[in-house]
């Protein structure tokens, strides 16, 4: 019984490699241990995060899939339902009873029977839609919901910084002029 | 008291802070409470007599009552560890040791679970998600097949029902049967639920998450999915000096008698 994580393990990886759902690639660090993955997942199209790319890392149990994976952002991030060092809060890396974040009962929870895959998916609409009820981030729910040209910048600034590309001129020039 | 009020104003500037925030010191502390249950309780326990129910209730006039009158009926209680699997980790222990005594309906039961993993694949479950549990619950039903001599093979239900791993695994996987269940007959169980859920909404929810508790809907629905029927013992604080029984389902001659305390599932024995 000891390898039955480390079995499920295996499955879900060669299904990610073999099925890569569109924007997400994700897998062990490296195979000596498969309880710690790397994710890139590609900001979702039409969105404020569209084109960054956002790596994060998965830590899983030793009781997986009883228990669900911890994931955490490694690059800056600004958003309702991610702390300010990662932390990704939301519905699926939660079992039910696990309440005190004010859930919705109808969002989706964890389970045995759900996977790596459906965890990704699940952040990649945290990413285009967050939810501003169950703030991990208050300063960023706040933002989402009252200045949102604001927290469009913020998210254009961390999407650049994650492909490694210098902020626009132009912006560089607005900070200057508000500066004098 | 100076100390006190450096905590109090640490306290509040740690909420702000997201390393140390009210939810996760909540659910740590949920996590100590079942950590000190799984160190003193066994996930499946000894047969222990009805009478020994008094201890939990010595100062208790109306359970004391109640467990006289249970005493008249069943001799002997087998306690399950209280994790919110205790239904299912009861129910297929206890399924599984009566099957053991009858060899052609215990046959029977092991060919309607070779053919169980291809239901929930059909009915939408990924096969790779089920596959683990699927095996592990063969194994399982396999090693009791194979002992000959009832006395060996009933020690070695009871180690494996007390090894976590194992244990683990059959509950999920009656869990998973009794999803499957629940949303093949969708149109008759969507009655029972509550709210604006579908039934599958309500086995992502409610059926397939280790630890949530059980109810009607749940037994129903895996009395159904094994094909078997319990009778349910309700013991609780209500008027009268008797246990209520109920059958389910209806009219059923029941395999597996169970003991039910508000939010909590043993095994009954006659």
């Amino acid at each position: 019984m000891a390898g039955s994580a480390l079995r499920r393990l295996m499955a879900e990886y060669k299904q990610l490699t073999l099925n890569p759902p569109e924007g997400i690639i994700a897998g062990p660090t490296n195979e000596e241990n498969f309880f710690e993955w790397e994710a890139l997942i590609t900001g979702p199209e039409g969105t404020c995060f569209e084109g960054g790319v956002f790596p994060a890392k998965l830590t899983f149990p030793p009781d997986y899939p009883l228990s669900p994976p911890k994931m955490q952002f490694t690059c800056d991030i600004f958003h309702p339902n991610i702390y300010s060092d990662g932390r990704v809060c939301i519905s699926i890396l939660h079992a039910p009873g696990d309440d005190p974040m004010g859930y919705e009962s109808s969002a989706e929870r964890w389970s045995p029977v759900q996977s790596v895959e459906k965890i990704l998916l699940s952040v990649v609409s945290m990413l285009a839609e967050p939810n501003d009820e169950s703030g991990a981030n208050v300063d960023a729910a706040k933002m989402w919901r009252e200045d949102r040209s604001e927290f469009n910048k913020i998210a254009e600034t961390l999407v650049r910084r994650t492909l490694g590309i210098p902020l626009r001129p132009y912006r560089a020039v607005m900070a200057n002029r508000d500066q004098s | 008291m100076g100390d006190e009020g450096e905590t109090m104003t640490n306290n509040v500037s740690e909420n702000s802070e997201p390393t140390a925030n009210q939810d996760e010191l909540i659910l740590a502390q949920q996590r100590q409470i079942e950590k000190e249950i799984s160190d003193n309780i066994p996930l499946v326990g000894e047969l222990d007599s009805v009478i020994s129910l008094n201890k939990e209730y010595s100062t208790d006039d109306i359970y004391l009552e109640k467990i006289k009158d249970l005493a008249s009926k069943y001799s002997y209680v087998r306690r399950t560890r209280p994790d919110g699997n205790c239904f299912f980790r009861a129910f297929s222990y206890a399924i599984l040791e009566k099957l053991l005594c009858d060899k052609d309906s215990f046959i029977k039961f092991y060919k309607i679970a070779e053919n169980s993993k291809n239901v929930l694949v059909e009915l939408g479950f990924q096969q790779f998600t089920v596959e683990d549990f699927y095996d592990t619950y063969m194994e399982v039903l396999k090693r009791l097949k194979d002992i000959e001599n009832i006395g060996e093979a009933k020690k070695e239900l009871h180690n494996v029902f007390n090894d976590q791993g194992y244990s683990d695994y059959m509950v999920v996987y009656l869990r998973l049967l009794t999803s499957a269940q629940l949303q093949k007959e969708h149109d008759f169980y969507s009655c029972f639920i509550e709210g604006d859920r579908t039934v599958a909404d309500f086995c992502h929810q409610e059926v397939e998450p280790m630890y949530k508790e059980s109810d009607h809907i749940h037994i129903m629905a895996a009395c159904s999915a094994l094909n078997t029927g319990v009778r349910v013992l309700y013991m609780d604080r209500g008027t009268g000096n008797n246990v209520t029984k109920h059958d389910l389902p209806e009219g059923c001659s029941p395999t597996v008698h169970l003991l039910y305390r508000p939010g909590h599932y043993d095994i009954l024995y006659p």
